[in-house]
């Protein structure tokens, strides 16, 4: 059983005294209002009551008169009626009646101004001429004006020759009502003069009277029933007095009736209840104000000690829920776990915690609105507070999950683990929940599995490439091993030997290409490279790519074309050898790629530029091969990734060729696209930039008084681009798109005296070709006009019959500005004359040459020795550097053509050694050309060799073509310095 | 159009007279005299009747040129500007009549010998501000007032009353009863605010001609006040009914004869034109004054009536007031409206047919019917204007002043559109 709480105690005995109060009160005023209103209503029969004697005394009055005035009349039987007319009319101005009448038996009238009428007095009649009694009626002049009558019998007498038998005054029912008006009741009581059938007499409100009969009208209008009404109707008839209540639209009335004693009349008053109890209403209204005043003020004093101490203590309960609630928020504010506490039944929220808006971005004041609003938050999942799930949950126990949110303003993600507990708490069911926060553990997880993955990957990388490389390094040792194995055995048959040769060379290239690759890419990939930006010549580059791949693209019967679009600039700030290294792979890619017949076309075009200090220049290698899926070119620049398909197989590879383009390009801060589909060939696009040279003062060409130029060009667009080209130089391109027209304008010219001072040729044209058209020329023009010959093609075939012909110089395509100029400027110069016709063989080149090999190997100098034997050269060895050095100044000036000088020696490497010979007091220290032999082919270890004073740089193992080109290139301008390559 | 109708008019004088040509009674030499007016007013029977007894009897003829309605006032107006105004012109004494320069082209006929004839109501109707008789009243008359359920009072114990005091007593013991007192159509009671107003302009023509001067407005004469006092109060105690602003006119009918309403403010043709008999038939209701608080006694608003008029610049002048004499002559009106329903114009007048109702309240109307005021000489009034105002004060929607104010703006605003000089620009 429950223990009685005390607490109750003063609330119940509060309630017990206030009941007590409103029953006493409602008492009281019940007693008091009957009391007030019987002596009101006593009031009210008073008021009428004395309102009844005022009106008979009234009647009484003007009966009394009438008769003093009749027995007058009777006694001055025959006075003159002016006496008569004077005397009443003094009476009416005293007693203020109306009319005076004279009154015949047959109910005519006439009144003292001799107005004569007819009255309809209907019952009134008979008793006032018939029983000879006083009588009092209502009558409606003839003027539409209603008056009360009272008249009396009088001995029969003549007034102006009228007979009459009684004499009446009358009142205006309107001047009647004033004179016995009460003003009593604010005016709202009505008072009748009735007979005793309702027929209404006059009223004596002000105002007039709207009612017939007042019975009748309390039947239509009041809630009276019939009884009622014959119970009234009797009273009246029997003369009684009474007071009834009734209501008459909607309003409750008092209805006073008394008999006026005369003729059945009745004086009848209707009063509204309002009205009659108005005073008794105010005291109530005040005695009652007092009471609750008072009983205000005595609860006042005896609750406000109660309240004050309730609401002290109320006050001291919630500041200290205030501090727990401000300590509770500092805390959940300075730790990254959100509290939360909810309604088991409506999920509102009775707490959360403030650090929700810092964590999640969600408003406070929003959450508690309505805590569903964390559901934007949540991350793969809808409903954050699953009711099912919370309600499967018993009491004092808990339920653990995670959740994923999202920080609504930021993004930032967070990890929870959500507690809910349902608890129960003062009977009422709540679910706190507890969300710690894991993002930190889940973070250091994730990254952890990361690494996992990451060094996972690496580790497959690892054995995917071990597994690429054994299989890659293995094929062409394979190949050497045992083409060197059937060598030795096939030693005897010079065929059998040259075949295998030749494959173990090839063999020997692609190790050495995938050697270098692997080690480029490595150096790549550790962040070890870094660009050697120098001035070169774009014409220049393009003439080295199409030397390069021209070869390779011809062996396969393939169509190599390069184009330039637009003007880009010629000389520009940039490392040409990566730029090499990323165009020789993208073409040389293409080559590889495509079938044979075949077409790869080299493009080269500024994108507009946006700085005068600055070009972009894009590269597009477009071939029309094998093509690639769209699968390939996501990851054609991953390293070790090759397409796997019936024809890539048959292509040898390393894989990373793209990869180390990429990374290059990304080196250099470009970009490169790829666009293919498979049989549809490939599209690649480089785009990059480079810082411009200062400009050099061009008007070279001025001076040499070359303004007028002929270009013969099937393809009207090079035409164009050539004169576009040429405009900053101050020449005029004319063109012609076929031979003949050459000529013809050539001829033109010449017949004007206006030749030109270059004719320029397309080699391959349609119809007349270029060598043809240069015979045409020379036949009409003579030899004095310089003609060149534009190809993309070797020249050497037909060299001999062009020079026949009158062709004097070729020029590689595309057309560039300073290549022209430089081919050009022998022939304009007197003392170029006899100069060396542009692409001489390298092979040549090579013929006599002598070189000193200053190499510490003894079979890589065994080997270099034999190879220059065989190129028709000779050379001297030295074993190290200081050797070398030694052997150079001990040497006559142009004894040695060249020096090739290994780096890595005993003694003294090639660096040192360089520097000595570039140091010395020989004649040709500073001219000699000196070429590095290194494996070290990083473009580092290539800026390393020119900077220590070396011209070039060979690859070891070394190529004897690339020895060839570059004695071609170093020694081939006779007397001139030699260029650094 | 107008042509064609004039011309078929024409014809048919023509013909009148041709067909009239062969019984003798009329010479072919006879004058013409040229009547204009509306279509729709030429078109009664009694106007017919009179013009056909005429020609017959005098062989003078009648060239009536008759309008569409919507065209007669400018059309009049232009025949009197060029100089062709009719010898005879029907016209309602409204305030479209000054648009036709009353004092210079027609001719006062207080002279005439049938002008006794006239029932007082007809004659005032008729004249000018300064008394001057403009037109004979030759039109259906009518008698505007409060027609209430005489046997429903009878059943209540209640009686008619003779003053405001007494009409507001009645209609609060009708209230008590449960019966609306007074059927009020918001819905279009266009006419029932003018009879209120005519006692506030028809006792004092100074006031009508200083608002029709534009010198005064609405908002500066009391009575208004207290004619809208008087509307609101009677709205608000119920005396209405409870649904009065969605009451229009269809519903006053079937109020009436059901018992539902014991009083409407209206006229004695409409009891035989549009009631329909319930429970209470035409023989229950009488009439009294309207009472809407600006005349102690009540008011009754005569028929507003159609006039002719003779050009006094007429050639045949003559001519034309023999025409008047004619049809005021007591033979011919009483062939004329024989068997119409209308109050009396002449007091000669006994084959029309005048309802019981008027006839019992003769003396009353005799001493409290008005001219038709407000409607027919307030530049610019407009019944529904005035409704609107009144809804608006009824549908809490502005105060009682603003009501005033917004009858005030709708007839200056009517005026100004109608081009009366004086309100076209504002009176300091």
């Amino acid at each position: 059983m429950k223990k009685w709480n005390r607490r109750w105690l003063p609330s119940i005995l509060m309630c017990i005294v206030g009941v007590a109060a409103i029953l006493i009160g409602v008492i009281y005023f019940s007693f008091i209002s009957h009391r007030i209103y019987a002596d009101s209503t006593n009031h009210l029969s008073e008021i009428y009551g004395q309102v009844n004697r005022a009106f008979a005394a009234f009647v009484e009055r003007n009966w009394g008169l009438l008769n003093d005035w009749g027995d007058s009349l009777a006694a001055e039987e025959g006075a003159r009626s002016g006496e008569v007319s004077d005397r009443i009319a003094r009476e009416q101005d005293y007693w203020g009646f109306t009319e005076f009448y004279f009154i015949s038996a047959d109910g005519n009238y006439m009144t003292l101004d001799g107005d004569a009428g007819r009255m309809e007095m209907g019952e009134s009649w008979n008793a006032l001429l018939r029983n000879r009694e006083p009588v009092m009626a209502g009558e409606t002049l003839s003027s539409g004006q209603e008056v009360t009558v009272f008249a009396v019998p009088v001995e029969r007498g003549a007034y102006r020759d009228f007979g009459f038998d009684a004499i009446a005054i009358s009142y205006t029912n309107a001047d009647l009502a004033d004179s016995l008006n009460v003003d009593a009741f604010a005016g709202k009581a009505k008072c009748f003069v009735i007979h005793d059938d309702g027929v209404v007499l006059l009223s004596t409100q002000t105002g007039g009277n709207i009612f017939q009969n007042y019975l009748v009208y309390l039947r239509a209008a009041s809630d009276l029933d019939e009884e009622d009404l014959t119970q009234l109707r009797e009273a009246w008839q029997g003369g009684s007095s009474g007071l009834l209540q009734c209501k008459i639209g909607g309003v409750r009335y008092c209805i006073l009736y008394q008999p006026v004693g005369y003729q059945g009349y009745m004086l009848l008053s209707a009063v509204p209840q309002s009205a009659i109890s108005a005073g008794f209403l105010t005291v109530q209204k005040t005695t009652m104000i007092m009471l609750i005043v008072i009983f205000l003020l005595v609860g006042a004093m005896v609750i406000a000690p109660i309240v004050l101490r309730s609401r002290s203590q109320s006050r001291k309960s919630r500041m200290e829920l205030q501090y727990r609630e401000r300590m509770f928020d500092v805390l959940s504010n300075s730790v990254d776990d959100i509290f939360l506490m909810l309604n088991a039944e409506d999920q509102s929220v009775d707490y959360i915690s403030p650090n929700i808006e810092r964590l999640l971005g969600i408003p406070v004041a929003e959450a508690q609105k309505d805590i569903r609003v964390m559901e934007k938050c949540a991350v793969d999942f809808n409903v954050v507070f699953p009711k099912e799930e919370l309600a499967a949950i018993s009491v004092n126990q808990n339920k653990q999950w995670e959740c994923e949110y999202m920080h609504q303003n930021t993004g930032e993600r967070r990890w929870y683990r959500m507690t809910a507990y349902h608890m129960n708490i003062q009977d009422v069911r709540k679910y706190i929940f507890v969300l710690s926060d894991r993002t930190q553990e889940r973070r250091m997880n994730h990254q952890l599995q990361e690494a996992l993955t990451a060094a996972r990957s690496a580790n497959e990388a690892k054995s995917n490439f071990l597994s690429n490389m054994s299989h890659d390094i293995r094929t062409p040792m394979n190949a050497i091993v045992g083409f060197s194995v059937l060598l030795e055995k096939d030693a005897d048959h010079p065929e059998k030997v040259r075949e295998y040769t030749h494959k173990i060379t090839a063999s020997s290239h692609h190790l050495l290409s995938l050697i270098n690759d692997v080690l480029d890419m490595s150096k790549i990939e550790s962040g070890k490279t870094s660009l050697n930006v120098d001035r070169f010549s774009l014409p220049q580059l393009m003439e080295e790519l199409n030397i390069i791949l021209l070869p390779q693209a011809r062996a396969k019967y393939q169509d190599f074309k390069m184009f330039v679009q637009g003007a880009p600039p010629e000389q520009m700030l940039g490392d040409k050898l990566r730029l090499n290294q990323i165009l020789i792979n993208l073409l040389s890619n293409a080559i590889k790629y495509t079938p044979e017949g075949g077409r790869i076309e080299f493009v080269v075009s500024e994108i507009p530029r946006t700085s005068p200090q600055f070009t972009k220049l894009r590269f597009t290698v477009r071939d029309n091969g094998i093509g690639m899926s769209e699968e390939y070119q996501k990851q054609i620049f991953v390293p070790f990734s090759r397409e796997i398909n019936s024809t890539t197989n048959k292509v040898q590879g390393t894989g990373l060729g793209m990869a180390i383009t990429k990374n290059l390009v990304d080196l250099m801060g470009g970009i490169i696209q790829v666009e293919s589909a498979p049989g549809r060939g490939s599209t690649f696009t480089v785009e990059l930039s480079f810082a411009l040279p200062e400009q050099e003062e061009a008007d070279a060409w001025f001076r040499q008084k070359v303004t007028r130029v002929l270009v013969a060009d099937d393809e009207e667009d090079i035409c164009l681009d050539i004169r576009e080209m040429m405009r900053g130089t101050g020449v005029d391109v004319s063109f012609a798109t076929e031979g003949a027209a050459a000529v013809e304008l050539a001829v033109r010219a010449h017949q004007r005296g206006e030749d030109f001072h270059v004719i320029l040729l397309d080699w391959k044209m349609p119809g007349m070709d270029g060598v043809e058209t240069a015979r045409r020329i020379r036949e009409c023009v003579g030899g004095n006009v310089p003609i060149l010959v534009l190809t993309s093609y070797d020249w050497s075939e037909i060299e001999d019959e062009a020079r026949r012909a009158g062709i004097d110089a070729f020029m590689p395509k595309p057309f560039f500005t300073s290549t022209f100029w430089r081919t050009l400027k022998p022939l304009l110069d007197d003392s170029a004359e006899e100069a060396a016709p542009a692409g001489a063989p390298e092979e040549d080149a090579m013929k006599g040459r002598r070189f000193l090999v200053v190499e510490d190997n003894e079979l890589n100098a065994e080997i270099l020795t034999e190879m220059l034997a065989i190129e028709g050269a000779s050379c001297e060895l030295a074993v190290n550097g200081l050797e070398g050095v030694e052997m150079f100044e001990r040497s006559e000036p142009g004894y040695y053509d060249m020096i090739l000088m290994d780096v890595q020696m005993p003694v003294m490497n090639g660096f040192e050694a360089t520097r000595r010979i570039r140091a010395s007091a020989h004649p040709e220290a500073e001219t000699i050309p000196i070429a590095a032999m290194t494996a070290n082919t990083f473009a580092e270890d290539v800026r390393n060799v020119l900077d220590a004073g070396m011209n070039a740089h060979l690859a070891k193992p070394i190529d004897m073509d690339a020895v060839r080109k570059l004695v071609g290139q170093l020694l081939r301008p006779a007397g001139e310095q030699p260029a650094s390559v | 159009m107008k042509r064609a109708f004039c011309a078929l008019l024409s014809l048919a004088a023509a013909l009148l007279l041709t067909a009239c040509g062969t019984d003798g009674k009329t010479g072919t030499d006879g004058i013409t005299l040229t009547l204009i007016g509306k279509e729709s007013d030429l078109g009664k029977s009694y106007m017919t009747s009179v013009f056909e007894r005429y020609e017959a009897a005098t062989g003078n003829h009648l060239n009536v040129v008759a309008y569409e309605d919507s065209e007669f006032e400018r059309a009049a107006a232009h025949k009197f500007e060029i100089g062709d105004a009719p010898d005879l012109f029907m016209h309602f004494n409204n305030a479209d009549l000054n648009n036709f320069d009353v004092a210079g082209n027609f001719y006062y006929l207080n002279g005439e010998h049938w002008v006794d004839d006239l029932t007082d109501g007809a004659r005032a109707y008729c004249q000018d501000g300064a008394g001057n008789l403009l037109g004979l009243p030759f039109w259906e008359n009518s008698v505007s007032g409060c027609y209430y359920n005489r046997t429903l009072l009878n059943e209540l114990g209640l009686k008619p009353a003779a003053t405001q005091k007494e009409f507001d007593m009645l209609c609060q013991a009708l209230a008590e009863t449960g019966y609306t007192p007074i059927c009020w159509p918001g819905d279009g009671c266009a006419w029932m605010p003018q009879f209120a107003m005519d006692p506030i302009f028809a006792d004092d023509p100074a006031l009508l001609e200083r608002l029709n001067n534009n010198e005064i407005r609405y908002a500066d004469i009391p009575q208004m006040m207290d004619m809208l006092q008087w509307i609101a109060d009677a709205a608000d105690r119920g005396w209405f009914g409870k649904n009065y602003l969605s009451t229009g006119w269809n519903e006053i009918s079937p109020m009436l004869s059901s018992g539902e309403a014991a009083m409407v403010f209206i006229w004695d043709t409409w009891f035989y034109t549009d009631f329909k008999p319930g429970k209470y038939a035409v023989e229950d209701f009488a009439l009294m004054p309207v009472f809407m608080n600006t005349a102690d006694g009540g008011t009754y608003e005569g028929g507003n009536l159609n006039m002719m008029m003779v050009n006094k610049n007429s050639e045949k002048l003559d001519a034309a007031l023999e025409f008047l004499d004619f049809c005021a002559s007591e033979e011919n009106y009483n062939a004329a409206f024989d068997g119409i329903s209308t109050v009396n114009c002449f007091k000669g007048q006994t084959t029309n047919i005048q309802s019981k109702m008027v006839t019992e309240a003769t003396e009353s109307i005799a001493k409290y019917e008005r001219v038709s005021t407000a409607a027919s000489k307030i530049i610019g009034y407009s019944g529904d204007d005035v409704v609107t105002a009144l809804n608006s004060v009824f549908r809490d929607q502005t105060s009682l002043s603003g009501g005033v104010k917004l009858m005030d703006d709708y007839r200056i605003a009517e005026a100004r559109r109608q081009g009366v000089p004086q309100f076209q620009e504002e009176q300091s």
